[in-house]
């Protein structure tokens, strides 16, 4: 009988969680919750949201929603080129689409994982990565039918590491459960020619030259979160986080320096202007600008005070994604 | 026994022993003006609603979790725009420190920036620090409000305890349903003056104001309007007093029906004390209708002894023949009255029933106070046949009286009917547009430029706060809140019903949530879901308290709060046929979506039971009036002229409606019944005259034009002394009643003008032409 019940579970499990309800079209979609956002082309964005929400626009104004076959919240978006692109999110959703975000596909929907899915990156059409909560890793070599996880244990420390390994010896259900939730949180992997930045908890910051086979850690400068990492238009590095820490690297990776933010919010995105710019996006609406390539910052913070998800430089301004949908943040000179 | 013989024993007994009647009548006066001096103002909450409607079930079954609804919020804002300066501060503690004190306050729900429960907490690298929002050490000076003003960002109150523009800070509690003190039911209208004294009058000076809102004060500003009452009532007593001297030209005959009428209305409010009931402000109505349906019919009975002394009999003789004559047709028109009232028992509105109460009560109550009492009074004055030659022959008004007869001949009929046809036609188009509900913004029965709106409008103004909400309830099992499945379903119905036009917002137990998981993986808003999780789904529930009124203790039971743009009758069934529709696609076997409560889901119950009333309100009413009129005519064509310019006078009022801007509601739904039932007296009055006439083989026209002379200016004052008495509720402070006084004031002049051309317009078809 208890046979039964494991086989029937086993059977079952895969079938109830591939059942999935379609996102529904709202009025409100584009000023609910949105998390990150895309330029697609020279002027079509597209967005990415709150309980399946995919949402495209042409001009950053009209916005119009795209056909997903789940409800699922979606936390990152990424294209490839103008037609292939890559949408992820909780229960280590993944979602592909072949025409330009106007469709989509579930290539995984895992809801007894249990965790997010963070960020999302493509090298080509064929090979790509998704990073997420608790170390999730999953690898693609053939355009995303087939996901395999992977753990990268290189970011634990080595009595972590060596703990794991005794636990594998005695007692496997408890060393697949420890694995799933011993490793940091993946925040933000971005590709900066071949290197591979990634970023995350614990102040992570890590680089990878082998599209995030094996990562290098770099020195631990801060024990909080950090959400996004870029490269700026002189070619520094710039890393924001939790709590509005931001922190400069002049000579590819060593040493970091702290700018000061004048904030305490979570920054989340660094948006980078076509006119020497830098503009850094946080919680408790706020937008910091520097014009000096990162060493110091001005803030403006936005009236409503939402939180500032993401952004892109769009027509010389941000267009930005919040907790109440899409903003236009003018940020004229 | 027919009826002569009873009205002879009747007669007999009454006249023959006067003064112990009149010993009767004074003693019962005595006692019943005892009771009514007890009679006390009565706004109970829940008279105004529907009890047994689905809706108002799911209100009072959840009440006891979610009764919060008694909130008081006091505004305090400064004129310069900017509260952080000693002097707003100062005030500031001051208010909710009298408010922390005042008996009747919960003191524990007590919030403001100065209770300690107002916290600010912050994301920090290990997890949350936080503290109070005005430290302990506060100093009102600019190093203090600057930290405060800091703190004020950091907790998140912007737009709920301060206002959205830093002009205002917010004191609010709930109030305990009994009063600690005394152990009895807290006394509304009592805390209201507490409020308005001992917190606005003392706080708000100079750049200060204090706005003060929540349905204990609307209760306190609504007895304090209705006090106006007293004076209307004392106007339309002198105006009255006036009209019917000007009638029969004598004091005595001028004091008598007056005092009757008044006597009737203290027979009726002592009758209501007694009976346990109070006065509400709607149903002071009453005492109106009554005096002035009194006064009408002891003009009929002065007017009969004035013509029956002028033929030389003694005041004696002519009160016993009046008493005679006019018991039973002015018995039957004050029976229509009442039939008419009792109808409105049929809607299952506490207020509307007591309302048919009070008025059928007061009316019977007529009967004996201006059929019998009057004529018995009368009997013993010596009026002079002088004094009323001048009210009974007036050839100058005969000449009038034969003018107007013109209507009953068909060449004349023919314009009037057109008219009336025409009006009719274009009343009916226009009616159709009659809202159901509450039209306006605000407090419903307060003017908009009341002060109470005005604090509500500033309040939703400057706040993130909306009066009008209404909340879907959730019902479930146990512990549901910490299921995923569960959750989500809420999550998915707030969300599909804050897309339907009309929802401002909306929170339930399930957004809170995953605001709140977000702040446990450092406010990152990529956390803003239900776990599916349940060890971290129940860690973001429990932080959420079940005084929040998301949950209940065993969050078997979680509301989803719905933020309205407004109140209108349109927005609130375009929610509602929302909800259900999503309800039933998302419900299942373990959870259910129940409406409805908050203000709004009271609304729609009131709407939903006012509009299923309306039409079987009017069937009884002009059933029974139809039925009166059968059993006292015995003509089927007498009924249709006396029915149907009532008919055409309730459309032509429902167009008033439309084009005033005044929805279907608790207060103006009996109005028409009100309108219907007291309407029916004019054409009973003139019809009773003209049948017996027409049934000896008058011509219509002069068959009308005997009704006339003999009734004609006593259906005038009754008309006129009607539309005055209800008519002073024009500068009432409760729009409710400025609404009543309008749309009586209408039906009784408009259905008087009915009677007197309409009517015989249609007698004129209806009867055989006879020269």
């Amino acid at each position: 009988m208890r046979l039964f019940v494991i086989l029937l579970s086993i059977f079952i499990i895969p079938i109830l969680s591939a059942q999935t309800l379609d996102a529904r079209h709202a009025p409100l979609a584009s000023k609910s919750l949105l998390l990150d956002i895309t330029l697609v082309s020279q002027d079509k964005l597209v967005v990415v949201g709150e309980r399946g929400h995919i949402l495209l626009s042409s001009d950053g104004v009209q916005w119009q929603q795209a056909q997903v076959p789940v409800q699922t919240t979606l936390t990152a978006v990424y294209f490839v080129d103008e037609m292939h692109g890559w949408a992820v999110g909780h229960d280590a959703t993944i979602l592909a689409s072949k025409d330009g975000g106007l469709s989509w596909q579930i290539q995984q929907h895992l809801p007894h994982v249990q965790k997010p899915l963070l960020d999302v990156l493509f090298h080509d059409v064929d090979n790509g990565i998704a990073v997420g909560a608790y170390g999730l890793f999953y690898r693609t070599q053939d355009g995303g039918e087939n996901w395999q996880i992977e753990y990268h244990n290189e970011f634990l420390y080595p009595e972590d590491q060596a703990y794991l390994a005794e636990l594998k010896s005695q007692d496997e259900e408890a060393y697949l459960d420890e694995q799933g939730s011993i490793l940091p949180h993946f925040n933000r992997v971005v590709a900066d020619g071949r290197t591979l930045y990634l970023v995350g908890e614990i102040g992570l910051i890590a680089k990878s030259n082998d599209f995030g086979v094996s990562w290098q850690k770099f020195d631990e400068i801060y024990q909080g979160s950090f959400y996004d990492i870029n490269r700026t238009q002189e070619g520094n590095l710039l890393v924001v986080g939790l709590r509005g820490h931001i922190f400069r690297s002049l000579r590819n990776g060593t040493p970091w320096q702290q700018s000061s933010s004048h904030v305490t919010a979570l920054l989340s995105a660094i948006v980078l202007s076509d006119d020497q710019r830098i503009f850094i996006l946080g919680n408790n609406g706020v937008v910091l600008e520097s014009q000096d390539d990162g060493a110091s910052f001005t803030k403006h913070i936005q009236k409503d005070g939402k939180a500032l998800i993401a952004g892109v430089w769009y027509k010389n301004n941000i267009v930005a994604v919040s907790d109440v949908g899409i903003k236009t943040i003018k940020v004229t000179k | 026994m027919n009826l002569n013989s009873l009205l002879n024993i009747v007669e007999a007994t009454l006249f023959r022993r006067r003064l112990v009647v009149l010993v009767i009548f004074a003693l019962t006066s005595i006692f019943l003006l005892f009771q009514a001096s007890q009679i006390k103002l009565d706004a109970a909450f829940t008279k105004h609603i529907p009890l047994n409607h689905s809706y108002m079930k799911t209100y009072l079954k959840h009440q006891a979790n979610f009764g919060g609804a008694n909130n008081v919020l006091i505004s305090v804002c400064d004129s310069s725009g900017d509260i952080f300066n000693p002097e707003f501060f100062t005030a500031l503690k001051g208010v909710h420190d009298k408010l922390f004190f005042i008996p009747g306050v919960d003191r524990i729900q007590v919030k403001s920036l100065f209770s300690p429960s107002t916290r600010f907490v912050e994301i920090v690298e290990d997890g949350f620090a936080g503290g109070p929002v005005i430290p302990a050490n506060f100093q009102p000076d600019e190093a203090g409000l600057a930290i405060v003003k800091g703190n004020i960002e950091k907790a998140g109150i912007v737009g709920s305890i301060v206002a959205d523009d830093y002009s205002c800070s917010m004191v609010k509690t709930s109030l305990m349903e009994i009063d600690p003190n005394t152990g009895k039911k807290l006394d509304s209208i009592v805390l209201a003056e507490q409020l308005e004294n001992e917190i606005r009058a003392e706080f708000e000076q100079g750049n200060i104001s204090v706005h003060i809102i929540g349905f204990t004060k609307m209760v306190g500003d609504v007895a304090n309007g209705a006090k106006g009452v007293v004076t209307f009532f004392a106007i339309a007593i002198a105006i009255t007093t006036l009209m019917v001297f000007w009638f029969c030209r004598s004091l005595a005959l001028t004091v008598l029906p007056i005092s009757c009428s008044l006597i009737a209305v203290i027979w009726q409010l002592g009758m209501l004390s007694t009976l346990g009931f109070g006065l509400d402000p709607m149903s002071i109505l009453v005492p109106f209708l009554v005096f002035a349906i009194g006064v009408s019919h002891g003009v009929q009975m002065i007017n009969s002894v004035a013509k029956i002394v002028k033929n030389g009999k003694t005041s004696k003789e002519a009160a016993q023949l009046s008493f005679r004559l006019l018991l039973v047709p002015g018995g039957i028109a004050l029976l229509s009255d009442t039939v008419g009232f009792m109808t409105l028992l049929s809607i299952d509105i506490g207020i509307i029933r007591e309302l048919a109460i009070t008025a059928s009560l007061g009316v019977a109550m007529i009967i004996l106070t201006n059929l019998v009492l009057l004529p018995l009074l009368i009997s013993y004055l010596s009026i002079d046949s002088k004094t009323s030659k001048q009210t009974n022959n007036q050839p100058a008004s005969d000449k009038v009286w034969r003018l107007m007869s013109a209507v009953a001949t068909r060449q004349f009929a023919v314009v009037i009917l057109a008219i009336t046809a025409l009006l009719y036609a274009v009343g009916l188009y226009y009616a159709q547009n009659m809202k159901i509900g509450e039209l306006h913004a605000g407090a419903p029965s307060l003017h908009e430029t009341s002060r109470y709106n005005q604090d509500t409008f500033l309040i939703t103004d400057k706040y993130a706060i909306s009066v009008d909400y209404m909340s879907v309830i959730v019902e479930t099992t146990a512990d549901a809140c910490t299921y995923y499945d569960q959750m989500d379903i809420i999550d998915r119905f707030q969300w599909r019903m804050e897309n339907i036009a009309g929802v401002q917002s909306a929170v339930s137990l399930a957004s809170i949530a995953k605001i709140v998981n977000a702040g446990y993986n450092e406010g990152n808003p990529k956390w803003r879901v239900l776990s599916r999780n349940q060890q971290t789904l129940v860690q973001s529930i429990a932080r959420v308290p079940s005084s929040s009124g998301l949950l209940n203790s065993d969050c078997s039971v979680m509301p989803v709060i719905l933020f309205l743009e407004d109140h209108k009758a349109e927005t609130i069934n375009r929610v509602v046929d929302a909800a259900k529709q999503v309800a039933s696609e998302l419900e299942n076997d373990t959870l259910a979506f129940k409406l409805a409560s908050g203000p709004v889901g009271v609304m729609a119950a009131t709407n939903e039971a006012v509009e299923a009333a309306q039409i079987p309100m009017m069937l009884y009413v002009y059933g029974a009036v139809i039925a009166l009129c059968l059993l006292s005519f015995r003509s089927l064509r007498a009924t249709i002229a006396v029915v149907l310019p009532l008919y055409v006078v309730s459309t032509l009022a429902q167009w008033l409606m439309t084009e005033l801007n005044i929805g279907l509601t608790v207060s103006t739904l009996p109005v028409i019944a009100l309108g219907v039932g007291i309407g029916v007296d004019y054409g009973i009055y003139i019809l009773s005259t003209m049948s017996v006439k027409l049934r000896h083989g008058a011509s219509v026209q002069s068959a009308y034009f005997d009704a006339l002379k003999e009734r004609g200016s006593a259906v005038l004052i009754t008309g006129i002394t009607l539309a005055i008495g209800v008519s002073t509720w024009f500068f009432s402070d409760l729009k409710f009643q400025v609404d009543m006084g309008i749309l009586l004031t209408f039906m009784f002049l408009v259905n008087m003008i009915a009677a007197v051309l309409v009517l015989p317009a249609i007698a004129a078809f209806l009867w055989p032409q006879r020269k």
